[in-house]
């Protein structure tokens, strides 16, 4: 244990005076974090496809209509969902925007449609994506008017709401004979004008009809954030602070992986390999203070979010076990990079430039969801992803613990397999 | 004390070390003196267990291979690079071998070998900051932080000034006065002659021979020359007894025909050495 302490402490001292990787791994991740939220502020929005769970409750014609174009949609990449609450798991695991439930009050809205009401569509939304919220919420009047000529061609349907227009003109207190004798000839005209269309609406005449009949709001759609946290609004801060902490833990994985190839290249390791420890000490010397660094990059990255950028924590407890998974998983990466790197010059070279492709194609500098599938696709095979994911989920996400797992269960595996090669390829020489 | 028998070690097509027998007593300090290239690094390196043979075997102390860690810990390693972190102080390096070791009264001990190496002052100062005797020295502490039975030191002076070679040397002959058994391995033939028991001679991985630097001489390094001058002519005669050719030369006046005449006014000895030796068991000189 000594050994170990001893390994550990000296990795420290020298990490703490290396100006360049203080620099790389406590002071450019509050920096990334602090220039992204100002590059994403706002919660984001912009180009790239927008994933969009959908629910459909109801199976009528304006329902399936809907959900149709919504699938075409270019804007959208859809997702079909069976209950609105795994659309909302779905939102709060990140693995989409917005969550769009047509209701089974639907019809209903239908009905309501020339008395005011309009139709119900309820979104759910992402806290941080309140930009794409507004995208969508205009998306839904687009496609739903693109409904209406269907709608009016289908006699049984708007039947029931010219039927359900002219009652609720017939009761309505306050018109005068004149006024509901003048409503109920409009509700026979537009009855007669429905009966004699059909055919599909082009984009543009859907579009043009969006703009021209805001005024009577055909749908009220009702936007709902997921869970909003003790007293904070989200804000791009939530995303750009765990991106900013993957770069702390990139940065103090260069460098435990760079002092390792060093130790090794001058020689110092053969001193340490004659010492009577195992190659367990070794690693787990050198590994201990990669983890203590990484969970000290994150304690500041969270602090400096806490104190200057009003952030909550959801989970506390979850956020620290979090935490410590990902600065495990760097620490095993640092060791297996070591192993791979045979001189300085790989390791600052070829080993940072693998940490950079990984961070970029792990949304460690452009957050996932503006990336396109094939890239999300690929971020599965970077570490950078799964330590965002298991630090966004207790930190602003607030996801349920079963979604943690996985993230936390690969970042402990990457740990783990990292700390395995690094030890083999260290203890190499007394192995041959 | 150690005992390295039949070692052969190859790097591709090169071999390092081809067929090395050698045993170095307990007490004694021991030179392995050879050119740059000649196996000395790499039989070094398979003495302390940092390299495997190909084939043969290493003892050390009678407890086997040190590839063993509980074998390995009788034993300190100067390697020829400067094995030091050079953004920590010499106090913290010292510190943390010690550490490493499982050195009790570390503190205690550290302070020892700063004052040993003469480095007290300097304690609390980075390696970076020294010279290269100055990281020498360190060098040599850090070897002798758990205070091993046999000290390896793998070219000990390499790039440093007489005078930290002088402190260096003086080191050594201090080490051996402890009782530590120590193998030095050097391509300066005056400091193999200087410090050294006995010495074995290295050349393309091979051990040439072995021996006191006297009984080597003896063996190779055949008749010391003596040069006279008369009359500014030299005269250049190989004897056993140097000594006594030179009474003999004051003797009488006339040279010979290869000599010259007249009284002498001038006499030199050339005494053979381990550099003559080199040359008979190599056919190449030492610094070449």
């Amino acid at each position: 244990m000594r050994a170990i302490a001893a390994i550990a402490r000296k990795d420290l001292r020298l990490l703490f005076r290396d100006k360049g990787d203080v620099f790389f791994t406590f002071v450019f991740p509050v920096i990334m974090a602090v220039l992204f939220s100002f590059v994403f502020g706002g919660g984001g929005g912009g180009g790239g496809m927008i994933d969009l769970a959908v629910v459909r409750e109801s199976d009528s014609t304006l329902a399936r209509g809907l959900a149709d174009d919504l699938a075409k949609d270019p804007s959208f990449t859809t997702t079909s969902f069976e209950t609105r609450e795994a659309a909302a798991d779905a939102v709060r695991a990140g693995k989409a925007t917005a969550a769009v439930i047509l209701p089974k009050s639907l019809d209903a809205g239908l009905e309501g449609l020339f008395s005011g009401q309009g139709i119900a569509i309820d979104v759910v939304v992402d806290p941080s994506r309140r930009a794409e919220a507004g995208l969508i919420q205009g998306k839904l009047n687009e496609l739903t008017f693109r409904q209406f000529p269907k709608l009016f061609s289908n006699g049984t349907e708007m039947k029931r709401a010219y039927s359900a227009a002219r009652d609720s003109i017939a009761n309505t207190r306050g018109l005068s004979p004149t006024q509901k004798l003048l409503g109920a000839g409009m509700i026979t005209a537009a009855e007669s004008f429905s009966s004699s269309i059909g055919g599909e609406p082009t984009a543009d005449t859907g579009a043009a009809s969006a703009s021209d009949g805001a005024f009577f709001a055909p749908i009220a759609v009702k936007v709902e954030e997921l869970a909003p946290r003790a007293g904070r609004p989200r804000a791009a801060f939530d995303v750009t602070f765990p991106q900013g902490i993957v770069w702390g833990l990139a940065g103090c994985f260069g460098a435990f992986a760079a002092s390792l190839v060093t130790e090794r290249s001058r020689g110092t390791l053969d001193r340490l390999r004659l010492a009577p420890i195992t190659a367990f000490h070794l690693i787990t010397g050198k590994a201990l203070a990669c983890l203590v660094t990484g969970l000290f990059v994150q304690a500041l990255v969270f602090t400096v979010a806490i104190v200057f950028f009003g952030a909550r924590i959801a989970q506390p407890a979850m956020l620290v076990v979090a935490a410590f998974a990902a600065a495990f998983a760097f620490a095993g990466l640092a060791m297996a990079l070591a192993a791979f790197c045979r001189t300085e010059a790989e390791a600052n070279g070829a080993g940072r430039g693998a940490i950079l492709i990984l961070a970029l194609i792990g949304g460690g500098t452009v957050p996932l969801f503006f990336m396109p599938p094939f890239l999300r696709t690929l971020s599965y095979g970077s570490p950078f992803r799964w330590a965002v994911a298991a630090i966004e989920g207790p930190f602003w996400r607030d996801t349920p613990l079963s979604e943690q797992v996985v993230p936390l269960v690969v970042l402990i595996a990457i740990g783990f397999l990292g700390w395995i090669v690094g030890a083999r390829a260290l203890w190499r020489p007394f192995a041959r | 004390m150690l005992a390295l028998r039949d070692i052969r070690r190859r790097f591709g097509h090169t071999i390092a070390v081809d067929g090395l027998t050698l045993e170095v007593r307990a007490g004694e300090v021991f030179g392995l003196l050879g050119p740059n290239g000649a196996g000395k690094s790499t039989t070094i390196a398979i003495a302390t267990g940092l390299l495997l043979p190909d084939s043969g075997s290493v003892d050390l102390l009678g407890m086997g291979s040190p590839s063993d860690p509980k074998v390995r810990m009788h034993l300190g390693l100067a390697p020829q690079e400067i094995t030091l972190y050079a953004e920590l102080t010499a106090r913290e390096n010292l510190r943390f071998f010690a550490d490493l070791y499982g050195v009790a009264d570390a503190r205690a001990r550290v302070d020892e070998l700063l004052a040993l190496v003469e480095l007290d002052a300097r304690a609390h100062d980075r390696v970076s900051t020294f010279s290269g005797g100055m990281k020498r020295r360190l060098n040599l502490a850090a070897a002798l932080v758990h205070d091993p039975r046999l000290v390896l030191l793998d070219e000990p002076t390499a790039g440093v000034d007489p005078q930290s070679r002088n402190r260096i040397l003086e080191l050594v002959r201090r080490l051996a006065g402890e009782g530590k058994t120590v193998v030095y391995t050097t391509h300066y033939m005056e400091e193999a002659a200087k410090i050294c028991d006995r010495v074995g001679v290295v050349d393309h991985g091979r051990l040439l021979d072995v021996g006191t630097v006297a009984e080597l001489v003896a063996r190779h390094g055949g008749q010391s020359a003596v040069t006279v001058e008369r009359d500014g002519v030299e005269q250049r005669i190989l004897t056993a007894d140097p000594v006594a050719e030179v009474a003999r030369q004051f003797t009488f006046v006339d040279g010979g025909a290869d000599g010259g005449t007249g009284p002498v006014t001038g006499v030199r000895i050339e005494r053979p050495d381990l550099e003559t030796v080199f040359l008979a068991l190599t056919g190449r000189s030492l610094r070449e």
